[in-house]
């Protein structure tokens, strides 16, 4: 009875100590994902707090099943549209990238600490995948704004390609223990099968689950649970049939997160909560694992391989896999120094534990330090690396502040109340001046805590909260209309970053010839200027430049596939 | 850059009275051709009015500065007016214009165009000085002004 006690009052404190740490340490700068795993180690038997704890099939279990939950949710949140400038590098990334990042870290392991070439390229493959759960925290809760190329490709590349380093784990390790009769060829079926399954599943299982949430008539509470469960039914199918199940999740929550599925807002609100809990248990788990002072001896060592993989490998792996794409060098130093490690390379290091591998614990103890190392390093430098680099985009300001509530016995509308910022520009309208479309409409308006009657309405004033009928599609429209905002130190720094005058797009580049002198290509003249700046930079982004002479011409918004606002900046 | 450079006393303008865009291009082509010899105000608006398709010169809270490139000037020209009621400029936050400053340079200067066109830009994207200008009571205190304009930072 008493052990039972214990181990509650030890998730307890352990998570609560977790969550409070939240609080304290965006303002710091650190990563949270390194503030859950110093908890963890600090509990740990080197720490204060004395817990023991070595069982390596545990954590594996543990740590898998919130690497699925938080890959599902990664991918109920990936909008299809970031596909649209993301899909074709990220994709190169998780494969090539993988390949050349494991391949060179491998191979500096293997010489540093004295293994077989093919025990130094299991290491490689370890800590061969980006992070999803880091990567994906630190875009979203660092203040940096990124332009949406460096986002999505980041973002698409952590989802997909720990599959990659999973499946390069495996094959190792299936040599390692068979060396004699292992051929090129099982490797080759190894990644047919686990990422035709994991694609094959995922999307299957994706279409059924969305299926699944329509037609059946449930209490409210069990919609997010059937998602819930339906990704983790998908990830343990695939894994049971030798797939790639990472992969199945990711892309069941993608086919989820992208169909009108009933009770959407409570599922994405569920899965947030659940993905914190699966990300502070798995990265506290494993801190627990570890045996710090075990680590020690390795430090050397640890620090060299780091050192490749961080300054050597990524970068190789950046260059080599994005060739093709030809990205503006500026966001390929940036992708290279984003390459975080984080739970996954942990968790393939308990594989050749459990598989009873000889030099199991030199690979854990390295893999973890590498993550350390990275997450320290990588993680907490990087807003001041987009800062250096100039990857930035002016922040948008008041950050909308959106709640959504599920309407029952519909499909795709929501009701979202939005507060009325100090700065916002609807300030003074009066509701039906507000652009709002034919469904969206007005629920109510809240005033100092009160709901006031349509009849006194009036103006609209700061600290206002307005809560809006709307359907799902309307939603990115209104969340930009509800961020607008006039402040004047805003408004600097955009015209500082996209320029001073605002150029039509469906003007002809003759124009701007005329009035500015500068020399273009005789083809480029009968172009307008938008056909133009996709002639030079295909699938442009917000924020994406193109120099002419001394001015330049910047991208302040799109709408989906179209330029919708081209500025021109004058030189300063 | 030193605005007396390409501004002169006769060339501001204070309460002029225009009803429209097109009307305050007209008004200020003709500041502006006062202050080249070799051109007539019909060129001057045609070029002002070729780099409005451009897409609007409002540079937002209600200025605009309309500039163009034309033949037969050797130098900068400047010209500035504030009109007594904000006309509609097409400017991308949608506030109508009293402040417009209107910038001619010559057709091979392209790199000193584009100095003299972001310097005067930086200027009256300084708030307090466009609250400055509004509060003016004449031409006069509209010229000692810009003339004497230093930036905050």
């Amino acid at each position: 009875m008493d052990f039972t006690h214990q181990i509650i009052f030890l998730a307890g404190v352990l998570f609560m100590t977790s969550i409070l740490a939240t609080v304290i340490t965006p303002r710091l700068g650190v990563p949270l994902l390194l503030v859950f795993l110093v908890v963890g180690m600090l509990a740990g038997e080197d720490g204060p707090g004395h817990v023991e704890f070595h069982d390596f099939g545990l954590a594996n279990l543990a740590a898998t099943a919130a690497l699925s939950v938080v890959l599902f949710d990664g991918g109920l949140r990936t909008k299809l549209a970031m596909f649209r400038v993301g899909l074709w590098p990220a994709i190169s990334l998780s494969t090539v990238g993988v390949l050349v990042t494991a391949g060179i870290t491998g191979w500096v392991a293997s010489w540093l600490l004295d293994l077989s070439l093919a025990e130094g390229l299991l290491i490689g493959a370890i800590v061969g995948s980006t992070d999803a759960a880091a990567v994906f925290s630190l875009l979203h809760t660092s203040a940096v704004r990124l332009n949406e190329r460096v986002t999505s490709i980041l973002e698409i590349e952590s989802g997909v390609n720990d599959p990659m380093a999973v499946f390069l784990t495996l094959a190792v390790m299936q040599y390692l223990l068979a060396p004699a009769d292992y051929s090129a060829l099982d490797s080759l079926l190894l990644f047919v099968r686990q990422m035709g399954l994991g694609a094959l599943i995922g999307i299957g299982g994706g279409r059924a689950l969305v299926w699944a949430l329509n037609r059946l008539d449930l209490s409210e509470s069990l919609y997010p649970l059937l998602a819930f469960f339906g990704g983790l039914l998908i990830f343990g199918i695939t894994g049971i049939l030798h797939g790639s199940g990472f992969l199945a999740a990711y892309l069941a929550g993608l086919v989820v997160g992208n169909q009108r599925t009933r009770a959407f807002a409570g599922i994405l609100r569920f899965h947030d909560g659940v993905a914190w809990m699966a990300q502070i248990g798995m990265f506290v788990g494993l801190g627990l694992l570890v045996t710090p002072t075990a680590l020690v001896p390795i430090m050397g060592q640890g620090l060299l391989v780091a050192a490749a993989l961080i300054l050597v490998a990524r970068p190789a792996a950046v260059v080599l896999s994005l060739l093709p794409f030809r990205l503006p060098l500026r966001e390929q130093a940036f992708m290279s120094w984003v390459g975080l490690r984080g739970s996954v390379p942990i968790v393939l290091a308990t594989f050749p534990w459990l598989a009873g591998m000889e030099n199991a614990a030199v690979y854990f103890n390295i893999a973890f330090f590498i993550v350390l190392v990275s997450l320290v390093v990588q993680g907490w430098t990087l807003a001041p690396a987009a800062r250096i680099l100039r990857l930035q985009l002016p922040s948008q300001g008041a950050l909308v502040n959106r709640l959504d509530f599920d309407l029952p016995g519909t499909r795709g509308y929501e009701i979202v109340s939005y507060r009325i910022g100090e700065s916002s520009s609807l300030i003074g309208l009066k509701s039906r001046q507000l652009p709002l479309d034919d469904i969206s409409r007005i629920v109510c308006l809240a005033r100092r805590g009160k709901i006031i009657s349509y009849r006194e309405w009036g103006t609209l004033r700061a600290g206002d909260y307005i809560s809006l009928l709307a359907s799902q599609d309307e939603l990115p429209k209104l969340d930009e209309m509800f961020q607008s905002t006039v402040a004047p130190k805003i408004a600097a720094a955009e015209q500082r970053f996209y320029g001073e005058f605002r150029i039509d797009p469906n003007a002809e580049v003759q124009l701007l010839v005329d009035c500015y002198g500068v020399n273009l290509p005789e083809t480029a003249l009968e172009k307008s200027v938008g056909a133009f700046f996709s002639s030079v930079v295909p699938r442009p982004v917000v924020g994406d430049r193109l120099r002419l002479g001394e001015m330049e011409l910047v991208i302040k918004r799109m709408d989906a596939q179209r330029i919708a606002e081209i500025w021109l900046r004058l030189p300063h | 850059m030193k605005l007396t450079e390409i501004l002169s006393p006769e060339r501001v303008v204070s309460g002029a009275a225009v009803t429209s865009k097109k009307k305050a291009l007209e008004e200020l082509s003709n500041l502006l051709a006062t202050g080249a010899a070799n051109l007539g105000n019909g060129e001057v608006f045609n070029s002002l009015t070729g780099r409005e398709k451009l897409g609007s010169t409002g540079l937002g809270h209600g200025v605009a500065i309309p500039h163009g490139r034309v033949a037969g000037v050797d130098r900068s020209v400047g010209a500035f007016m504030r009109v007594k009621h904000p006309v509609d400029y097409d400017s991308h936050d949608g506030n109508p214009v009293d402040l417009i400053f209107g910038l001619l340079v010559p057709q091979t200067a392209t790199e000193a165009h584009l100095k003299h066109l972001a310097a005067v830009a930086e200027m009256f994207s300084d708030d307090a000085f466009c609250s400055k200008l509004r509060a003016a009571q004449d031409s006069a205190s509209l010229y000692a002004l810009l003339s004497g304009y230093t930036p905050s930072r």
